[in-house]
């Protein structure tokens, strides 16, 4: 199973811009390339059930039949939060900026300070 | 191919086939699966944006309708869907060629081991060892593809053909046929239905690149001599061996299709798929020249390439032109507004003997079996955005030299 990608990916040819602001052309990019990993896992996990029904350990059927008890609700439910803090992350930061009203401006200051004394 | 239609199209194998274990495979796949509904999902999507939202624009601003490709891109290159459109196609096309990258460089070992296990088929290779490659090939990597025709500096022998093979299968969506075979085989299919006397004793396929529409001539005319020409050697090296492996007497040699050293009048028929737009404005003139040159009298010049853009609207040719611009395609535009009638005639050929035709695509005619797929006139085909081959056929030039005066 292969998870690393070492090879040479470099082009020859200037890669074009596709939107206004060039970091959307990466987050474009990168989308496409979580899409094809989220297809590869869910290809795996296919493979997963094909391979335990041909076992004859459990149908595919008995997947989706699957009721979990209250523990596992709680851990997937506490997974999931885990999950979404991390993808709000970015607009946390913003608020607790907000909040302590930090800004760019004090950045600055500290640069200059700092290289004064 | 019908909406509702899954493509689960596989290649087929062979010795050189690069391998990949599950998850490179899954990738690749999913490459597939991207590219289909690009041209399904997507294509149609940004086709309506133009007519219902950039046109209208445009002609209120104009006072008419885009008439070419450029002011087409006027008229749409604000629009986002349409910028979304070219992005996600791009990555499309990088993540084609990564995903067969990977499985490439880890048993790039494993094909050179199973090239010494292949029994000849009759074949040759012939490489130059200080041969001069066009400008117009090393410039750019065309299509993409990291390290282009020739293959990065350093990388191994099989290495560029091996990546293009898998890719361009991908690139294909398997409408190529499971050999990336359908260009070669329409083309014959269309030669044995409208030059059915045509017993070819010698034929030369130019920039065969891994062989793939090369293979047909071997299989369909089993009594001709097949020779292909190319000017990447990993390309060829790679075609030399998938060739064997395939139990095809093909024989490919490093060469130039602006001038070989082949003697006058050696070739019945002279033919080459998708290479004119890969060459330049100064070397067509050229080739064509080669063509009538290496020509017996009464011999056949084709040339299989995507259709002029003068059979198309505005929007039909700037979905093309994009692949120019966003797909490292340097001649792909210019060469489509070349008069190859009148460049054929300056090739020595009579202006009667040269015209455009459609070679139906063989993987549609088998698909439709039964059907007639005899609608082969330019004139009569529609083209619709998204197709593979727009038209569902190969636009071909075929030219035949004159036969000798009594």
């Amino acid at each position: 199973m292969s998870d690393n990608t070492t090879s040479n990916r470099t082009i020859k040819g200037k890669r074009p811009s596709f939107f206004d602001a060039r970091g959307v052309d990466y987050l474009m990019h990168m989308v496409m390339v979580l899409t094809q990993e989220l297809s590869v896992t869910r290809d795996r996990l296919d493979t997963l059930e094909h391979l335990i029904e041909d076992k004859e350990l459990l149908k595919r059927t008995d997947f989706d039949r699957f009721a979990p008890d209250q523990a596992c609700l709680e851990e997937r439910e506490k997974n999931r939060q885990a999950l979404i803090k991390n993808l709000f992350s970015v607009m946390d930061q913003e608020a607790a900026e907000l909040v302590k009203n930090d800004s760019k401006e004090r950045f600055d200051e500290v640069i200059a300070e700092t290289a004064k004394g | 191919m019908q909406p509702e239609m899954l493509n689960t199209f596989q290649q087929g194998d062979h010795d050189l086939l690069v391998k990949g274990d599950s998850n490179h495979i899954a990738r690749q796949e999913f490459v597939k699966s991207l590219k289909g509904a690009i041209q399904q999902q997507m294509l149609p999507a940004i086709t309506t944006a133009y007519y219902q939202r950039a046109l209208p624009n445009y002609v209120a601003e104009n006072g008419a309708p885009p008439e070419n490709y450029t002011q087409a891109r006027v008229a749409f290159e604000q629009d986002p869907l349409f910028k979304a459109y070219l992005s996600i196609n791009r990555s499309s096309q990088e993540l084609q060629w990564f995903s067969v990258l990977d499985p490439l460089e880890e048993n790039i070992d494993a094909l050179e081991q199973a090239t010494k296990n292949i029994k000849p088929s009759g074949g040759s290779l012939s490489l130059e060892p200080n041969f001069e490659v066009p400008k117009y090939i090393s410039s750019i990597d065309i299509h993409c593809m990291p390290g282009g025709y020739l293959g990065p500096v350093g990388a191994h022998p099989l290495h560029a053909g091996a990546l293009y093979d898998r890719g361009v299968y991908l690139y294909a969506m398997g409408f190529m046929g499971p050999l990336n075979d359908d260009m070669g085989r329409s083309v014959v299919n269309y030669l044995k239905r409208k030059h059915p006397d045509l017993k070819p004793k010698k034929i030369l396929d130019l920039g065969c690149t891994v062989g793939h529409s090369t293979l047909p001539y071997a299989e369909l005319y089993p009594d001709a001599e097949v020779h292909a020409i190319d000017v990447s050697d990993s390309c060829l090296t790679y075609a030399h061996h998938r060739a064997e492996s395939l139990d095809m007497p093909v024989h490919f040699k490093q060469a130039n299709a602006e001038s070989t050293d082949y003697e006058d009048g050696s070739f019945d028929l002279v033919v080459s798929h998708i290479l004119l737009h890969e060459t330049s404005q100064k070397a067509m003139p050229k080739i064509f020249k080669e063509c009538h040159r290496l020509l017996k009298p009464g011999g056949l010049m084709v040339h299989a390439d995507l259709p002029p853009f003068e059979n198309m609207d505005a929007y039909m040719q700037l979905i093309l032109d994009n692949e120019t611009w966003y797909n490292n395609e340097p001649f792909w535009t210019a060469m489509r507004n070349i008069d190859q009638i009148q460049l054929s005639e300056d090739a020595g050929f009579n202006k009667a003997d040269v015209h455009f035709d459609t070679a139906p695509m063989a993987i549609m005619e088998f698909m439709n079996a039964g059907d007639a797929a005899q609608n082969d006139e330019p004139e009569d085909r529609e083209f619709i955005a998204g197709e593979y081959a727009p038209g569902g056929g190969w636009e071909v030039l075929v030219a035949q030299k004159q036969s000798k005066v009594a």
